[in-house]
């Protein structure tokens, strides 16, 4: 643990630099107007990213959850580490958008509001994913087969429960780059940032896969209780982001 | 694989949980006979949060904080912080005592980043003092280095204390 520890305050001394070193680059775009100092933001941006979701947070866990309980292919953990990272910035981009032109004064309360309420609805969504996926598990052993279909709509609730939360820390890019009138460079750094982001997610499904494909030969004959477990786990974590979220 | 699920499962009980806000701590403590005289503290917040916060604060937008200004900013950003105790913990031999209770905000605008001041009163026993500086929720980090420190009348040391899921910087008094 004292490993663990001294990696996530690496991580935060990281996430500081950066924080600092994307503010001034955006800065010296709005005042220089340069392409170069564009293409450094989203550069900044992209790093930022991997180092921001590295930390703890940002669906991994749930991630983790599902591919250590789920049959998978490493393709399957890119897939749904994007996913998750893309609806996380799009998410961001909405409210970040939609709370500045819809309501300009008083934003930031807004933002806090929307904050919470999409954080009690993640964690309402991960619970219900969580039932889908014991519900499957139990099918699938009643029936002795796989099926594929709900497999693939499960992967899309997981990445959408985890991702529907907006990134606090796309949504202060976006704002910065807005309040500098940088509008077009707000997205496309939201957009790095989220690149960056999924890779750091998907490198946590790919371990997790690697973790479930180790363990895959002796319990291959009981799958259904580890996705069983599997389920359980991410409905207990649902129930405590829900607690969290009041 | 019973242990991978519970280092996950800790893992994730942060899952909202790191730092989006960076502010700089900048205490500055008089000691004189070995008593704190003056405690006050100066918090230089990151430029990104800063920019959404100059939108709110100065509504006039002429780049400075007038007493209406400071008084909304209080009112709906700094006074809410009680809640977490400003992020701000004293103790006095090892024991933690009431959370603090700042005196004579004020905000202004430095190089397009905010600052808050504040002070807290009371005499404390610098050999029997220190503090915390730090956010359980881990949404802000708060930055404490050497050379924000403006001590007369002690030394000081600064510690990084790991809190499991979020980290406190420690600043200790020495006569």
């Amino acid at each position: 643990m004292q490993l663990y520890s001294e990696f996530l305050k690496q991580l935060v001394s990281w996430q500081y630099q950066l924080n600092n070193y994307i503010s001034s680059t955006i800065r010296s775009v709005n005042d220089e107007n340069s392409l170069s100092a564009s293409f450094l933001v989203l550069l900044i941006a992209f790093l930022y990213g991997v180092v921001h979701a590295a930390g703890p947070g940002h669906g991994k866990a749930l991630v983790a959850f599902y591919f250590t309980s789920n049959k998978s292919d490493y393709k399957k953990a890119f897939k749904m580490g994007y996913m998750i990272s893309i609806i996380h910035a799009l998410s961001a981009l909405v409210f970040t958008f939609g709370i500045f032109f819809i309501l300009k004064t008083m934003f930031r309360k807004n933002f806090n509001e929307f904050s919470q309420m999409t954080m009690q609805i993640s964690a309402v969504m991960i619970m219900l994913v969580a039932i889908y996926i014991i519900y499957h598990a139990i099918k699938d052993k009643n029936a002795k087969e796989k099926d594929e279909t709900p497999k693939n709509k499960s992967e899309v609730a997981v990445a959408f429960s985890a991702g529907v939360v907006p990134c606090p820390g796309v949504m202060t890019i976006v704002l910065f780059c807005i309040v500098l009138g940088q509008y077009l460079l707000g997205v496309l750094a939201a957009l790095m940032m989220s690149i960056g982001m999924g890779l750091t997610i998907s490198i946590a499904g790919i371990i997790s896969i690697a973790i479930n494909k180790k363990a895959g030969g002796f319990l291959d004959s009981k799958a259904y209780i580890l996705e069983i477990f599997g389920g359980v786990l991410i409905f207990l974590l649902g129930l405590f982001l829900l607690s969290a979220a009041f | 694989m019973f242990k991978v699920f519970v280092f996950l499962f800790l893992f994730s009980s942060t899952l909202f949980s790191h730092p989006h806000t960076f502010i700089d701590v900048y205490p500055s403590i008089k000691v004189k006979d070995g008593k704190t005289t003056e405690i006050s503290f100066k918090w230089k917040l990151d430029e990104m949060t800063s920019s959404m916060l100059i939108y709110e604060f100065d509504q006039n937008g002429d780049g400075e904080i007038d007493s209406q200004e400071n008084y909304y900013a209080y009112k709906n950003y700094f006074a809410v912080l009680e809640e977490v105790s400003y992020y701000t913990e004293l103790l006095l031999d090892e024991v933690l005592q009431e959370p603090i209770v700042p005196k004579n905000f004020k905000v202004t605008i430095e190089n397009n980043r905010v600052c808050y001041f504040f002070k807290i009163e009371g005499s404390y026993n610098v050999k029997k003092l220190s503090m915390e500086f730090g956010d359980r929720d881990f949404f802000v980090a708060m930055v404490l280095k050497p050379e924000f420190l403006n001590i007369t009348g002690a030394k000081a040391k600064i510690d990084d204390i790991d809190r499991d899921f979020y980290f406190v910087h420690r600043l200790e008094l020495k006569e």
